[in-house]
């Protein structure tokens, strides 16, 4: 869009927005997405996605309309502006677009750079596997009617997949995610999660017990919290259990736990939300109270959105959505939390997590844990899950929280109504007290 | 640029070996609730190159000028050494189907009304999305292939919430509709699945017979749908003892496309025959390695996606079947899975299943009572040698491909 001018879209969809309260923009995005998988340490299959699109949406009175059309041009954006005053009955300023300057890219340097770095990386720590490798480089612009057009700009590194480490019992195949926004310490950090992943483990057994109480340990803990607070305290989630608890206390007042999307040093943080909106702070829980929703500009009210509407991509529309769960730390050291757990599971990796709104019901799939008795590690334990009720969790989280705040690559994306989009978070050491856990 | 000059530009990359592919898609989609109600007009262009250049290189792009500077990108990157396999040369068109049916204006209100009855008001419909749309894949290759298929598509998801006393619960159904909006059907899953789990209590029997509604038994058949797409199978498969006698399992989407996604012709293919596991679906790749012939099974869930090989319309089917209504008296002490209450977990190479779910206890072939939740988990392997009967009411579910199944009567599994 950058040989189309934001003043002029911005006119065009000036006479759209007539009252207040109605919502009238143009989302553009390109994306550059490289993924190489990885097959025991040699680069598999190559591809590469280059993709633009553009949306135009209108919204007023509980009524919405967006109109996508793939490409970026001036064509595309007078194109998806035409099919909203179409449906809507008015018309905008009609012209004929120009022809679009010829498309150049020139290849990303960093791409060459990180398979570079990958192959050692791999052969050292992850050896015999299936990893799949992506980086994402996204450029998003939104142009609304009646306030200032904003763009943001993301680079994502992703790797998954699993590979065969050594254990005790003989080879097994672990499964491995790290997601994080591409920065000079990302290598350093994968090969800190790449050498823990591969560290030799005990053979598991059953936990056995129908509940126990569970120490969330290397940032989990900010899992359980998306699922329970982030997902529960978006705006429009009627049926969630604390839509009606405002302020309300649910938990011991050392807890905090905030969403904070200008956190770019976690993978679902972002300068600008996909409406334009620069991110506030919500916080979740304050000391112990339910805080505020998150919201976008739909939802926002009175007190406007807090910079959390989110898109998938142009083709979709924007849905409050939580970005990054920060839990505040406490006091207490890593030894201190695991003599406080006395008995029950250690936990330090999250598979996935999900959450029923009306039934206030979570559960988290765990691959491995460690078993504590008397206050010291004993038997490998896993996989599992971890199951309980929103409200019930959230009264027994233990009032002394560890100090040290760990962020939580492992959770990189999230799911709902269809719409992926990046999340992540960083917690310390939380305490759970009587979860239901189940072996897998 | 012009398709021409893409395949110019990937036969000199790649003599011979190369394949280009094009998707235009216009489509609608409604999302309604009690308070609002969202329109989206999509309109996608997408284009896909596929090349073998010392190994397999992939691009795909929004427009041809994109693709063009994708597939130079991807020419950069080290990839594996893979000889191209042999290519489909045929030539065909067939657009898609004419006339889009317009759906009832008040569908979302007619469906909700359903859904209060059947839940005797226990359970509301929270919200429809109902996607409609028509889309035209073109597909070129090195080998002088060119085919063009149309294919419309009208499915959706619905989501009901049932409340008793304090007690909530939600539920989703998928639905596809390939002639007539079934309301009656959709309703009737959405309401069993949002007000059983309020039920009191759980299963009170240990082992039982367990008959699978049609939805139930399509997720379970997705689930193990992999077995029949994997280059090596898991080592408790016995080919020739792979389920009960009467169970057979095919793939025939020939009425939704004459092509699959790399052009290869669409033909039924018999997966599983009387028990045993008769063939593998193939696409030209995975054919290639094991020294087949490809199966029309090149699945593109986009036209970001490499093709795989998967399943395109996987269905159980029966020659002797018996009607749910004989199935449900048959049983003497069992319960009906109505629906699911968790995705489908499935570990084939450990040759485990858990399906957690919520229904109707039976007991002497009559409906007793609901059951809030009950899991049933063991191995595969014992799973598909329990099949005992099968119904002749074979519906349709999107997994997302179409996957098929009817009421199934299971021997003999233990609850929990």
């Amino acid at each position: 869009m950058a040989e189309l001018e934001d003043a002029a879209i911005a006119r065009w969809l000036e006479p759209l927005a007539s009252d207040q309260g109605d919502v009238a923009e143009v989302f553009v995005e390109t994306r550059r997405r490289t993924v190489v998988d990885w097959s025991d340490g040699e680069p598999g299959e190559a591809r590469v996605a280059l993709e633009a699109g553009v949306s135009a949406r209108l919204r007023r009175a509980g009524r919405e309309r967006l109109v996508f059309v793939s490409g970026a041009g001036e064509g595309e954006v007078r194109e998806a502006i035409r099919g909203l005053t179409s449906s809507s009955g008015k018309t905008a300023a009609a012209h004929s677009a120009p022809a679009p300057p010829p498309f150049e890219s020139e290849p990303d340097p960093a791409v060459d750079r990180w398979i570079r770095r990958l192959g050692p990386i791999f052969a050292r720590h992850a050896g015999r596997g299936r990893l799949t490798w992506s980086l994402v480089d996204l450029d998003r612009r939104v142009v609304p009617s009646g306030l200032p057009p904003a763009r943001s700009t993301r680079r994502l590194f992703s790797l998954e997949g699993s590979f065969t480490a050594a254990s005790r019992r003989g080879d097994e195949i672990r499964a491995f995610s790290f997601h994080a926004p591409e920065a000079d310490s990302t290598a350093d950090e994968l090969k800190v999660a790449l050498t823990t992943a591969s560290l030799p483990r005990e053979r598991p057994v059953p936990f056995g017990d129908p509940r126990g109480d569970v120490l969330f340990s290397g940032g989990t803990a900010a899992v359980l919290f998306h699922e329970i607070l982030s997902h529960t305290l978006e705006a429009g989630a009627e049926e969630s259990p604390l839509s009606r608890l405002s302020e309300a206390r649910v938990a011991v007042p050392d807890l905090d736990v905030r969403d904070d999307a200008s956190r770019l040093d976690l993978f679902g943080g972002y300068e600008r939300d996909d409406e334009g909106t620069r991110p506030r702070v919500v916080k979740l829980l304050d000391s112990g109270r339910l805080g505020g929703t998150l919201s976008d500009r739909s939802h926002g009210g009175a007190r406007g959105s807090t910079g959390h509407g989110r898109r998938a991509g142009p083709a979709d529309p924007p849905l409050p959505r939580g970005s990054n769960t920060v839990v505040s730390p406490g006091q207490a050291t890593t030894e201190e939390m695991v003599r406080r757990l006395a008995n029950g599971l250690w936990i330090d990796e999250i598979q996935s997590g999900s959450v029923e709104l009306a039934s206030g019901q979570w559960r988290l799939e765990y691959p491995h844990a460690r078993r504590v008795r008397r206050g010291r590690f004993a038997d490998e334990v896993g996989p599992g899950i971890l199951a309980g009720e929103i409200l019930s969790t959230l009264s027994a989280v233990e009032p002394v929280v560890g100090r040290e705040v760990r962020a939580c690559r492992s959770l990189g994306w999230c799911s709902r109504a269809g719409q992926v989009v990046p999340v992540q978070g960083a917690a310390p050491d939380v305490l759970v007290r009587r979860l239901s856990v189940r072996d897998r | 640029m012009s398709a021409d000059r893409l395949s110019g530009l990937l036969e000199r990359r790649s003599p011979g070996a190369w394949e280009l592919y094009r998707k235009v898609s216009d489509a609608r989609e409604t999302d309604l609730t009690r308070s609002e109600r969202r329109e989206a007009f999509r309109r996608e262009n997408g284009w896909a190159a596929r090349w073998w250049d010392r190994g397999l290189r992939f691009a795909c792009a929004s427009d041809p000028e994109r693709l063009a500077a994708a597939v130079a990108e991807a020419s950069r990157l080290p990839a594996r050494a893979e000889a191209p396999p042999r290519l489909p040369g045929s030539k065909g068109e067939r657009p898609a189907p004419d006339g889009d049916r317009p759906l009832p204006p008040d569908v979302f209100e007619r469906l909700g009304q359903l859904v209060a009855e059947k839940s005797r008001g226990e359970a509301v419909l929270a919200s429809l999305a109902l996607r409609s749309g028509r889309a035209e894949e073109r597909i070129v290759n090195g080998a002088g292939l060119s085919v063009s298929t149309g294919v419309a598509r009208r499915d959706g998801v619905a989501r009901a919430v049932g409340r008793r006393d304090s007690k909530g619960c939600e539920t989703r159904a998928v639905f596809r509709w390939d002639g007539e909006p079934d309301l009656e059907s959709l309703a009737g899953r959405l309401a069993d699945g949002a007000t059983f789990p309020l039920a009191p209590r759980g299963v009170t029997f240990a082992r039982g017979a367990w008959l699978l509604d049609p939805g139930v038994a399509a997720a379970v058949l997705a689930a193990i749908a992999p077995l029949f797409c994997a280059d090596t199978l898991p080592r408790w498969v016995k080919k020739s003892d792979f389920a009960a006698r009467r169970v057979r399992i095919a793939d025939d989407a020939s009425a939704d496309a004459p092509f699959d996604g790399e052009g290869t012709p669409t033909r039924r293919v018999l997966v599983v025959e009387d028990g045993a596991l008769a063939a593998r679906l193939h696409d030209l790749r995975s054919a290639a390695r094991a020294a087949e012939l490809p199966t029309g099974h090149g699945v593109r869930p986009s036209y970001r996606d490499l093709p795989r090989p998967g399943p395109r319309r996987l269905f159980l089917e029966t020659s002797q079947g018996s009607s749910p209504r004989e199935l449900l008296g048959s049983v003497g002490r069992g319960v009906f899975a109505r629906a699911l209450t968790a995705p489908v977990s499935v570990d084939l190479a450990l040759d485990r299943y858990d399906v957690q779910f919520t229904g109707v206890s039976i007991l002497a072939g009559r409906a007793t009572e609901p059951v809030a939740g009950a899991r049933v988990r063991g191995r595969v392997s014992e799973l598909l040698s329990r099949f005992g009967a099968i119904g002749t009411d074979l519906q349709f579910f999107p997994m997302p491909y179409p996957a098929g199944a009817p009421t199934v009567l299971i021997e003999k599994v233990t609850f929990e």
